[in-house]
């Protein structure tokens, strides 16, 4: 299978000599097409600043990303946007939706920026529309919208370019737990059917119980990496749980 | 710690904060302080004399001023304390007492009015000095003796800022009174509503533009319209229904607009399109009112600055058109003719180009049969041949002639009013002498005089036969016109002349009017200047803090952007456009309502403004747009700035 990122002896420092503090050392990584992949780790282990690296809007300090056959590392900030808009998709989550705007021109935000006719803008949203069914709220403005319809909507907007890697940072963070399960439902759907490469960062066992696989991480080391391989989503949690045990940190949400 | 000492400790670790306004602050007194100083230098109120005019100009002035700074130093203290309404309301939930906080907002307030005070007045005393220098320049005066601090410009800037910090202090005392704990806390939340459009107000809001411009345009004296409302409120009507209109037009029909243009999908759906369109959009309601106050201010500013520009610009031109020659007396003494024929003949630096020797007459007239709206049935009138006229028209550089035969007669008015004056062509005037009626008729009005307005009525010109049937029966005198070189430099001439000549000769000279326009029109149009600077970086301010605002609360949508992939160029073009949308909007239709105001001026004063008042435009917009380039550059500084 493809190859979509490749991350090699990725190593992230913070501040200046003296007192320099390692965020990261020596990541190797490799995610191919298709895949569901849950990062996890206690708080201050590096995961957002690796996802913060893979998005491109940070850079390592040292070491290799490769992301579907592009070195993101070398570009230069004005193609590192154009990257980001046709290659990535992003959910946050705070949403990062812009309350100037309804549900809909948000999620055909991506489109606009890349100048897609209006036409064809028009019906890609129904599509995702559809898939993630916020129809109705369409026309809403996010500050009139419940949690789980605004993470919904910023997922549709993360996919809505069809982009090889969507990067998922907490989505389920701010949600409740039936928001937050119908939109891990409506990834792993996203997943399964469409095969899009979905790489997400929790500190949720639930929500990562969801994912093909998880990685853990640790004081900016990977730690353990586990694969669900054909496991049901319960005892998949089970493994999760017992790995975060390890790790000694308190994560024991409701299933 | 007392409350004294935490509101100074207050200002000190949060200067960059309380920056804006105490710049602003500074900039207001420094403002004020060197224009009271202006009006209390001795320099200045010896040139001019006391003269009443200039005093009563620079009182004026200073009202003016006192009102905008005032309006100022209110707008960017609002500004100020919404940005702390939050750290109020921290202080209110940690349980410090409303009037403690009240006490702490006041002392603060103050203590930052005195500071600014100082500094202030500091820096407004080196700036008088310079302002000083400008002025002088500008009236044609050559002395520049020592300029001194009065004692008085600095009381009388204390006790205004010293009041009107007081009154900005008691409403940041009251600020922890008006609000409610939850209100301080969502300070920052405020106005983020689609906002709503009426498709009716829209409409009205151009009407009631549509209606003031036709209203100011009216000739004054046919106008039903005026004549209904009456010559002291149209003016107001014509005021309250444009700046209604502009503030209804930038509160609804732009949003109006800015919603049309989002349904056109095409374009709305086209790179940041969408994202400009909404945020002015958004944005758009609660910038009308300031929107509605730049446009205003900047239409007052132009109007201003462009009336005293053109009368400085047109001083050369009206002094000519009032005395067509040089010097022109009445020879009522020979002898201090001829002395004074010698003085402007042996005159260093000034050549004699005519001398002329014209007799008149000086006739009474009935004129009731002219409908002259000024009302007066029995005048004076300068009589000259048509062969003397034309002889000095063609002298003064004029190929035009006049031939006139029997009772025929032209009228020279200079200063014709339309509608004012009276039409004289076609009707007739009866000349009355001691038992002696003679009935003239008007063939020609010529809009020039040859004789200097100083040392003559009204001037008509007769037939050469008809001046000769009217000699015997009028009071016949001889005038000399000079003209000479250089004259708008016959200061030593003209004060000599002066000295030689009887007041019964009724010295005129081209020299004597011209200085005294440029003296007073110097004036009015370093005023105008002055105030029109003021006004022009209040406004540029004004916009450049508001922006600077939206930038700051915009932060994070750009910051989406960034991240959603849009480039750093397409973010600057985006704030580009929006910027440029709030810049140009107040700014086109300050310069439209300047437009017409000085259209309707100019009707009045019968002077051509164009090349002064688009010079005025120029300078304005060349400045306002040095102001659109900061802005834009603060913004995108401001919303691309990743830390």
């Amino acid at each position: 299978m493809k190859t979509i990122l490749q991350a090699n002896n990725v190593n992230k420092t913070f501040g200046t000599k003296g007192n320099l503090y390692t965020a990261l050392k020596n990541i190797n990584l490799s995610i191919s097409e298709g895949e569901y992949v849950g990062i996890m780790g206690p708080s201050g282990a590096g995961k957002s600043t690796l996802l913060n690296i893979f998005s491109t809007i940070d850079t390592p300090s040292s070491g290799e990303i490769t992301i579907d056959g592009q070195n993101i590392v070398s570009m230069n900030e004005e193609k590192l946007s154009d990257f980001r808009r046709h290659k990535l998709g992003f959910i946050f989550q705070d949403y990062n939706l812009l309350d100037t705007l309804t549900v809909k021109e948000n999620i055909l935000l991506p489109l606009a920026l890349s100048k897609v006719p209006a036409a064809e803008i028009e019906k890609r949203v129904e599509e995702i529309a559809d898939m993630f069914s916020i129809r109705e709220i369409l026309d809403k403005y996010p500050y009139h919208i419940s949690g789980g319809q605004k993470q919904r909507a910023a997922a549709s907007r993360a996919i809505v370019t069809n982009p090889s890697l969507i990067l998922a940072d907490e989505p389920t963070g701010a949600l409740d737990s039936k928001s937050a399960t119908g939109l891990l439902e409506s990834l792993s759907r996203l997943n399964q059917h469409n095969q899009a490469t979905i790489l997400m960062v929790t500190h949720d066992a639930y929500a990562a119980s969801f994912c093909n696989r998880v990685i853990f991480i640790n004081d900016g080391q990977l730690f353990k990496e586990l694969h669900k391989d054909g496991m049901t989503r319960k005892a998949f949690f089970g493994q999760i749980l017992e790995v975060l045990a390890m790790l000694g940190g308190g994560h024991h949400d409701a299933v | 710690m007392t409350l004294f000492k935490i509101a100074g400790k207050n200002i000190r670790k949060n200067f960059a904060n309380y920056f804006l306004y105490f710049a602003s602050m500074i900039f207001s007194i420094v403002i004020y302080f060197t224009f009271v100083s202006l009006k209390y230098d001795s320099t200045i109120q010896t040139a001019s004399d006391g003269s009443q005019k200039i005093s009563s100009a620079f009182s004026g002035a200073a009202v003016v001023l006192i009102v905008f700074v005032a309006v100022f130093i209110w707008y960017s203290n609002s500004f100020f304390t919404r940005k702390r309404k939050k750290e109020v309301g921290l202080y209110s939930l940690l349980g410090v007492r409303k009037k403690q906080i009240g006490r702490m907002l006041f002392y603060e307030n103050f203590l930052m009015g005195i500071l600014a005070l100082i500094v202030g007045i500091a820096l407004g005393a080196v700036l008088s000095r310079f302002f000083v220098m400008i002025l002088m320049k500008v009236m044609g005066y050559a002395v520049m003796a020592d300029f001194s601090i009065s004692p008085a410009a600095i009381f009388n800037t204390f006790v205004v800022f010293m009041i009107i910090s007081l009154i900005t202090s008691v409403q940041g005392y009251r600020l922890i009174y008006r609000f409610k704990l939850i209100e301080l806390f969502r300070a920052d939340q405020e106005g983020e509503k689609e906002p709503k459009s009426s498709a009716v107000i829209a409409l009205l809001s151009v009407a009631l533009i549509g209606f003031g411009y036709w209203l100011a345009l009216q000739i004054l004296l046919t106008s039903k319209a005026w004549a209904a409302m009456g010559f002291m409120l149209t003016p107001l009507v014509i005021l309250i229904s444009v700046i209604l209109g502009t503030y209804l037009l930038f509160n609804t029909l732009t949003v109006t607009l800015l919603k049309l243009a989002r349904k056109h999908k095409t374009s709305y759906w086209r790179g940041l399109n969408l994202i400009g369109t909404s945020q002015l959009l958004y944005r758009m309601k609660g910038n009308a009112r300031t929107l509605t106050i730049i446009a205003v201010l900047s239409a007052t500013t132009l109007t201003a600055v462009g009336t005293a520009y053109s009368t400085y610009y047109n001083t050369r031109t009206n002094a000519e058109l009032a005395n067509p020659n040089s010097y022109m007396f009445i020879g009522v003494d020979s002898a201090a003719a001829a002395k004074a024929d010698k003085a402007i003949k042996q005159a260093a630096g000034h050549k004699v180009l005519y001398h002329e020797s014209i007799p008149l007459l000086e006739v009474d007239a009935d004129t009731s049969s002219l409908n002259n709206a000024l009302g007066e049935e029995d005048q004076s009138f300068t009589v000259i041949s048509s062969r003397d006229f034309n002889r000095l028209a063609k002298l003064q550089g004029r190929d035009d002639a006049i031939s006139l035969t029997g009772s025929e007669a032209a009228a020279l008015e200079p200063v014709y009013l339309e509608g004012i004056s009276p039409e004289y062509v076609g009707s007739s005037i009866k000349l009355k002498g001691e038992g002696f009626h003679k009935t003239i008729q008007f063939k020609t009005l010529k809009k020039y005089s040859v004789l200097n307005l100083g040392t003559v009525y009204s001037t008509i010109v007769v037939s050469d036969d008809m001046f000769a049937e009217l000699k015997p029966n009028a009071k016949a005198m001889a005038v000399e016109a000079y003209s000479i070189t250089h004259q708008d430099k016959a200061k030593e001439l003209t004060e000599l002349l002066d000295g030689i000549l009887p007041e019964k000769a009724e010295l005129s000279s081209f020299y004597g009017d011209y200085s005294r326009g440029m003296e007073s029109s110097g004036l009015l149009m370093f005023m105008g200047g002055f105030l029109g600077l003021v006004f022009l970086a209040a406004t540029g301010s004004i916009i450049y803090f508001k922006q600077l605002t939206e930038a700051g609360s915009d932060k994070a949508r750009y910051m989406i952007l960034h991240k959603i992939g849009v480039k750093k160029r397409e973010i600057r073009k985006s704030v580009a456009k929006q910027v440029m949308f709030i810049f140009a909007l107040p700014l086109a239709f300050g310069i439209a309502h300047c437009a017409v105001a000085l259209s309707a001026l100019s009707k009045m004063m019968m002077t051509n403004l164009v090349v002064p008042v688009v010079t005025c435009m120029g300078v304005y917009v060349g400045i306002y747009l040095i102001y659109y380039f900061l802005t834009v550059h603060a913004y995108c500084k401001i919303v691309t700035n990743r830390k």
